[in-house]
């Protein structure tokens, strides 16, 4: 397989690919390294924080069978606030180096599909789990599942939805969000279906309960049907619908192939996902196309700010000293893991990007691995003054971010590249005709800080 | 449409090179000598509770709903024999009574959600209750009547949702000279902005270099227009009196900024409500005061109108621990130097007749308030920014 397709490969399905590991693989062919790919991701490892401290709590309640006090509900919470920055925390690290590349990828995928958030981090690690568990599954049990989330019964009011009075936020959201898109039910349908997930709930520890006393048990008319339908019913009727995997495969293949979307493409996706709803089948039939490797699609995304920083860790180890910075910096590039914006998730593409975005994404390289030093020495100058400028930076810039930075290991991994071979490494388009007149008239200090120069340039913000 | 009102939407369309440069040129001649309006907003993040901000201190539901939590008299100033104010909002009241203050009651929306996060995305992108807008009305506006990003500043690190437009987003900053720093890289210092041009084209990066010349230009703006201004005023020593301070001086340095966003965070009282809410209040009240004496020594109160909202108001019922919960209607706070009606603009909001959660039913949908201020004061058509056609009240 190309070296060039390799990497657009890596940066899709992943955040790039090690030039050590390129190497490795670079003589097999397209189909055995996705093969790989693919069953390197069979397994799910479940991403877990110690909640140890809110189960004993639980455990205790079960015991009394009391309900939840203020003062125990108030305590859960300071715990759930601090346990939800170290699943931030551990989720980034993990996606930085997991052995399970593609189905992390499709995790954060999901998780901008499958949009929840929740102040417990009990319902919301196992709400996290799930799509990790489903994300190369198959869509229909994935959906299912997702409607008996304790975390989604809750911020889709599904726990409110009662016979007496149906609450019709998840049917809703089901359709318009999750499975059909917009303009493909009617208001009827939603009033219909809401009806079919009457009594879902969730007991304390997060599992699934259903209210037989709060389900409507009579016919509901849904898409032309009619029958005592339950929720699982629901969604296997939507499921029929052609336009469910059409809806998914275009949303696959704005995140994975190109912001624009070409419509023969997503009809042959289509006919293979409505087939079986196999999540991985569709993913081995995207990544084994020859037009996922056209030019057009490769280095034309603008990576999100999780893809950005995520890159930036997997090309150069950092670590914060400060757990908290790591949200901070989500945060103020526009994407907090576990925080969505709201049920429809992270916009993406060019909305990541606006005058704070783009400055501090320009000036983050430089800032978490080098001091916020940046060389700029024109050619046949040495940079001699390195060291004590860096000094100088890291006192007048560098306080903002506490980090210890991993450079032996670029060292390691970037060793049989030539300086000048750089470029194609760590950045997925070509440079422009003003970032090249620019690069070529500085000097080539090092492979380290000709790395901070390139990751400094709006080119590396491509995908 | 009046001469001036076309000549100044027309500059602010995004048909800008339609517009003749004389009459760009006369714009900008118009709005220095005709003033140039501007909206402060103001958001009060947690759920301010209103009703003991504004207090119906006649009104004994009041007091038995509140045993512990109503204000005693001494610690209410009165606006007339029924309604006073928290006596932490003094410096509020002299504002109040030189006729600066218009005091809307119960304000809301119907199907009200009692989320923070929730309530407060339905109050930044002015959408129903059960609608998911992905952009905030000062967006919007953006999209339709702004230049650029620094047409409207959020004086934060970060942006909110109600700055975030389909097509342009508001910048934000708490420190114009560390923007600034930081739009500063030595490939940005090297770039020929006229050769990257050509970049301008329509795909992503090209999109990003754009961003990229413009963050730098509205910083180097920002920065180099508000330090010719430094604010001799004594704000309270905190950092929203710090932002309201920023705020002044960039309106005081005349920027070409037409809405300016800071919040108040911490009112999100379920515990030993009295003390919180006093601190947070007096802070509010103190800065404001401070913010309108140095609008005012700089001729520049009369162009600006300050809305302070929240994203809902608390339960009547006071809690099991001197504190209240997530309520609904609330008040809004308009300040201004020409209000039309000045003091109290409506009526309190009814004790008795609430609705099944004990909470308020509100009788003022904020988007009228949003209608009158984009209508009146922006000078814009409220219904392309709110995507619907609002009553209007008239405060202004």
């Amino acid at each position: 397989m190309k070296v060039k397709h390799i990497q657009h490969l890596y940066r899709r399905i992943g955040f790039g690919i090690l030039p050590s590991i390129l190497e490795t693989i670079s003589a097999k062919s397209k189909s055995q390294i996705v093969d790989d790919l693919i069953k390197a991701s069979n397994n799910t490892t479940t991403l877990e924080v110690d909640i140890s401290e809110i189960k004993d709590i639980f455990g205790g309640m079960m015991m009394s069978g009391s309900k939840l006090d203020a003062d125990t509900r108030r305590k859960i919470q300071k715990i759930s606030r601090k346990k939800q920055v170290e699943l931030n925390v551990s989720w980034i690290n993990r996606l930085a180096s997991t052995p399970e590349l593609l189905r992390e990828k499709m995790t954060l995928f999901w998780a901008n599909h499958f949009v929840c958030e929740d102040n417990s981090i009990v319902y919301i690690q196992q709400f996290n789990n799930t799509l990790r568990q489903h994300a190369l599954g198959n869509f229909g049990d994935f959906v299912k599942a997702i409607s008996k989330e304790a975390a989604m019964t809750k911020y889709l009011n599904t726990k409110q939805n009662r016979k007496q009075k149906p609450n019709e936020n998840f049917a809703r959201e089901l359709m318009e969000l999750f499975t059909l898109g917009e303009g493909h039910y009617t208001e009827q349908d939603i009033k219909e279906s809401a009806r079919a997930f009457t009594g879902y709930s969730h007991n304390l520890r997060g599992e699934f309960v259903f209210k037989k006393r709060q389900h409507d048990y009579t016919d509901k008319t849904f898409f032309e049907e009619i029958g005592n339908f339950n929720g699982n019913d629901i969604i296997d009727i939507i499921l029929k619908k052609r336009q469910c995997a059409k809806f998914i495969c275009t949303k696959v293949y704005r995140y994975f192939v190109n912001d624009v979307v070409d419509e023969a493409h997503i009809d042959m996706m289509t006919d293979v996902f409505y087939k079986d709803y196999s999540i991985e089948n569709l993913m081995r039939f995207v990544l084994t196309s020859n037009w996922f490797y056209d030019d057009k699609n490769i280095g034309s995304k603008i990576k999100s700010p999780v893809e950005f920083l995520v890159g930036l860790k997997h090309t150069v180890p950092v670590t914060f000293k400060n757990r908290k910075q790591v949200l901070q910096i989500q945060r103020l590039l526009g994407q907090t893991l576990l925080d969505p914006p709201n049920v429809a998730g992270w916009k993406g593409g060019r909305n990541w990007i606006d005058s704070n975005t783009i400055m501090l994404r320009l000036k983050l390289p430089s800032l978490l691995l080098n001091n916020a030093y940046i060389s700029n020495i024109k050619n046949g100058n040495r940079d001699a003054m390195i060291e004590t400028k860096k000094q100088q930076f890291k006192k007048k810039y560098g306080k903002r971010f506490n980090t210890e930075t991993n450079w032996g290991y670029f060292k390691k991994h970037y060793k049989n590249i030539a300086l000048q071979d750089m470029e194609a490494h760590i950045l997925a388009c070509s440079l422009s005709e003003d970032a090249k007149t620019y690069l070529q008239s500085l000097q080539k200090v090092s492979k380290q800080e000709y790395c901070i120069q390139l990751m400094s340039l709006p080119e590396y913000q491509m995908c | 449409m009046d001469r001036r009102k076309f000549l100044k939407q027309s500059s602010l369309a995004s048909s800008l090179f339609f517009v003749p440069s004389f009459v760009k040129a006369f714009e900008e001649v118009a709005s220095s000598k005709l003033g140039y309006k501007r909206l402060v907003i103001i958001q009060l993040s947690g759920g301010n509770d209103g009703l003991n901000t504004v207090i119906p201190f006649r009104n004994d539901l009041y007091y038995k709903e509140r045993p512990t939590l109503g204000l005693a008299q001494n610690d209410i100033i009165k606006l007339n024999d029924e309604v006073g104010l928290n006596a932490s909002l003094a410096p509020l009241k002299r504002l109040y009574d030189k006729g600066y203050v218009s005091i809307i009651n119960n304000v809301g929306y119907p199907n009200p959600i009692r989320s923070h996060f929730r309530s407060m995305d339905i109050w930044q992108t002015a959408s129903d209750s059960n609608q998911y807008a992905q952009s905030g009305w000062i967006g919007r506006y953006l999209d339709n009547y702004g230049k650029q990003s620094h047409s409207a500043i959020e004086i934060d690190d970060s942006l909110s949702l109600a700055m975030k437009g389909e097509s342009i987003n508001a910048i934000a900053t708490l420190d114009p000279k560390i923007m600034y720093n930081l739009s500063k890289g030595p490939y940005l210092k090297n770039i020929n902005k006229h050769l990257a041009d050509k970049h301008l084209s329509e795909h992503n990066l090209g999109y990003l270099y754009k961003s990229m010349i413009a963050a730098e230009s509205s910083a180097k703006y920002i920065y180099e227009t508000s330090k010719t201004v430094t604010s001799k005023k004594e704000y309270p020593k905190s950092k929203f009196g710090k932002q309201m301070k920023t705020t002044a001086q960039f309106i005081n340095s005349h920027l070409q900024t037409k809405v300016y966003y800071t919040a108040l965070g911490g009112f999100d009282t379920h515990v030993n409500q009295k003390a919180t809410q006093k601190r947070l209040l007096n802070m509010y009240a103190q800065s404001m005061e401070a913010f309108v004496e140095d609008l005012k020594a700089n001729n520049t109160f009369k162009d600006t109108l300050i809305l302070t909202f929240s994203e809902f108001g608390r339960r009547v019922k006071q809690n099991a621990s001197v504190g209240t919960d997530h309520g609904t209607a609330n008040n809004v706070f308009i300040i201004g130097e020409n209000l039309k009606k000045q003091g109290l603009y409506n009526n309190m909001a009814s004790l008795s007749d609430l609705d099944k959660n004990g909470d308020l039913k509100f009788e003022i949908d904020f988007r009228t308030i949003y209608a009158t201020v984009l209508d009146k004061w922006l000078e814009v058509d409220d219904k392309k920014v709110l995507n619907k056609s609002f009553n209007q009240l008239d405060f202004i």
